[in-house]
């Protein structure tokens, strides 16, 4: 039988019903992932199913996947990367650990960019992760084979880090729903850190209301993580159906200028997006434009960049070989760790480290380290002060549909044209905000989403909201190869 | 266009090395985000703004109690080290 369109709660009642046990949806799952090895969307695939929990929640007996960068004890945790090729971790990290006392059965660890620092999927240490919807493309990362196995309909489900938009942009290109809470909701223990102050753990699924039903499960507070938010003591899924009469979002209008872009494409994703935004306030919502400094706006990504790899050459001093990881010989212990380290470690993530290390050299920490900080917090203020009167900020999660595989892209080279609407949803991991991508439309088969980013802690308004949208949009648990997109 | 050394050095910093051919590709790349990071510098009236290192303030901060917690057994620990001897990890001699 054909799972891949059915939602959690659809085989949650199909579990119930007995009219299929998890083992067979655990091994359709790990046939699927099998069969499309070729899109290099696992790094690991797991050949042997383990036993449901006793506890009943509403994702026992589902298969689902992680990210090759949650610690899980006894099984293979590489981050892609060459230096951690063989690394076996010994403890479980929270996330995983919630999902396995719920009951969810794990089909596999997914393929990431090397260390998740990278936008792309093509930078992982088995190769590049191909778009399901069109294997000439790429799926974006770095949450990159999560994304592509839950568009390709093997999981109904799987788990993603986000530093910068490593889900939500995935998200787009894969036509699936990308969901990272506010900072802290998700215990980041066991997650590989990259840049800990913009770090979010989230997740996958093809349907809001599964986003929903999974984060209740892994959302809370974890004593071994000291940036974990105290618990909000609500079950987000119970809130999905309010109504959103009322509810205030607001766009930037400098990102939506369909007149600034010269591409078809984009110009063709900004009027989808301004007829859905009238279709949303025909449904209740209240919907303005506001504007923003475009200096702001153009600052995003540098400051991100800035931040992220000044913050990721830090936490990456422990990949050294000796500890764990792949160790080098050298003639003393400083050799053995350089030699570790340059066979260990990718082209482009030596450069992202330069460039963090250029960064934090005494002469440019205050003109650019410590200047993009300061940035950061003008940002946030700006979006908190449009908080005060707008539930939420609405925007097209990407220009256009992924991109093609192309020379440039994969050395992940950076592009001086770089546009603010391609980068605009780090806004949400500077300051903290729960936001989540779903499906806005197809273009010649392949979709783009949109994005809803909205206050700290109102994890369940976002969700809440988002549910509303895809109501009006349509589009559901869509898997790559359906007909009708 | 920045020297070639300097990148060296700050890859050295780091504990690695490039290939030469690597170097002349991060060189022409330090120019385009050299030219990004200008944007940083276009924001008037920053010096007084306090930078931001976190999302936004801790709701608690406490120490906790020294209890015992997990920790890992000595043969975890050493599980993923290649070279060991009697229970410790084994580098290079320091010492002729």
């Amino acid at each position: 039988m054909d799972y891949k369109h059915k939602s959690i709660k659809e085989l949650k009642e199909m579990l119930d019903k007995n009219e299929v046990t998890s083992e067979e949806l655990f091994k359709e799952a790990n046939t699927l992932a099998h069969s499309t090895e070729e899109g290099n969307y696992f790094v690991t695939i797991i050949d042997k199913y383990r036993k449901r929990a006793k506890e009943d929640t509403l994702i026992n007996g589902i298969p689902y996947a992680l990210k090759d960068n949650f610690s899980t004890s006894g099984i293979l945790t590489t981050a892609s990367s060459n230096i951690l090729k063989d690394y076996v971790p010994v403890y479980d990290a929270t996330v995983y650990k919630r999902l396995k006392d719920a009951g969810a059965v794990l089909v596999g660890k997914t393929t990431l960019d090397e260390l998740a620092m990278g936008g792309t999927g093509t930078t992982a240490h088995t190769g590049i992760v191909f778009n399901p919807h069109d294997k000439k493309r790429l799926i974006g990362g770095s949450s990159a084979g999560s994304a592509a196995a839950v568009a390709a309909g093997i999981i109904p489900f799987a788990i993603g880090s986000d530093t910068g938009d490593s889900i939500r942009k995935p998200a787009s290109f894969g036509g699936v729903v990308g969901f990272k809470p506010t900072y802290g909701r998700i215990s980041r223990y066991g997650l590989f850190a990259f840049a800990s102050s913009l770090d979010h753990v989230g997740l996958f699924s093809r349907n809001v209301e599964d986003t929903a039903i999974v984060t209740d499960i892994i959302k809370g507070n974890d004593p071994k993580d000291m940036t974990s938010l105290k618990d909000d003591n609500l079950c987000y899924l119970e809130h999905i159906h309010d109504s959103i009469k009322g509810r205030k979002l607001f766009y930037i209008k400098e990102i939506v200028d369909e007149e600034i872009y010269q591409d078809e494409d984009i110009k063709k994703t900004i009027r989808t997006f301004k007829e859905l935004m009238e279709k949303l306030k025909k449904e209740g919502f209240l919907i303005e434009e506001a504007s923003i400094d475009e200096k702001l706006l153009k600052a995003i990504y540098p400051v991100y960049m800035t931040i992220s790899c000044a913050e990721a050459t830090s936490n990456n001093a422990n990949l050294t070989g000796i500890q764990f990881g792949s160790r080098k010989d050298g003639k003393d212990i400083n050799e053995v760790m350089f030699n570790a380290r340059t066979l260990g470690f990718s082209e482009l993530i030596k450069r992202r480290f330069v460039l963090g290390s250029y960064i934090l050299q005494k002469e440019n920490q205050e003109k650019l380290f410590l200047n993009s900080l300061r940035v950061r917090r003008l940002i946030v203020d700006k979006i908190n002060e449009l908080f005060k009167e707008f539930d939420g900020m609405i925007l097209p999660a990407s220009g256009s549909v992924a991109p093609l595989i192309t020379d440039d892209v994969k050395s992940e080279k950076l592009d001086p044209k770089a546009t603010v609407l391609e980068n605009h949803m780090a806004i949400a991991n500077f300051g903290g905000f729960p936001s989540i991508t779903l499906p806005m439309y197809y273009h010649n088969g392949l979709p783009v989403g949109v994005n809803l980013t909205g206050r700290v802690r109102e994890d369940s308004l976002v969700l809440n909201m988002a549910q509303k949208i895809e109501d009006v949009i349509g589009i559901k648990n869509k898997v790559a190869g359906d007909d009708d997109v | 266009m920045i020297e070639k050394e300097k990148l060296k050095d700050y890859a050295a910093k780091l504990m690695f090395g490039m290939e030469e051919e690597e170097y002349t590709t991060l060189q022409k790349e330090f120019d385009v985000i050299l030219e990004q990071m200008e944007y940083i510098g276009k924001i008037p009236n920053i010096k007084d703004v306090e930078p931001m290192t976190f999302p936004f303030p801790l709701e608690e901060a406490h120490l906790r109690e020294d209890e015992i917690g997990d920790y890992l057994t000595v043969d975890e620990v050493l599980s993923n080290v290649k070279h060991q001897v009697r229970d410790q990890v084994k580098v290079p001699k320091v010492v002729e």
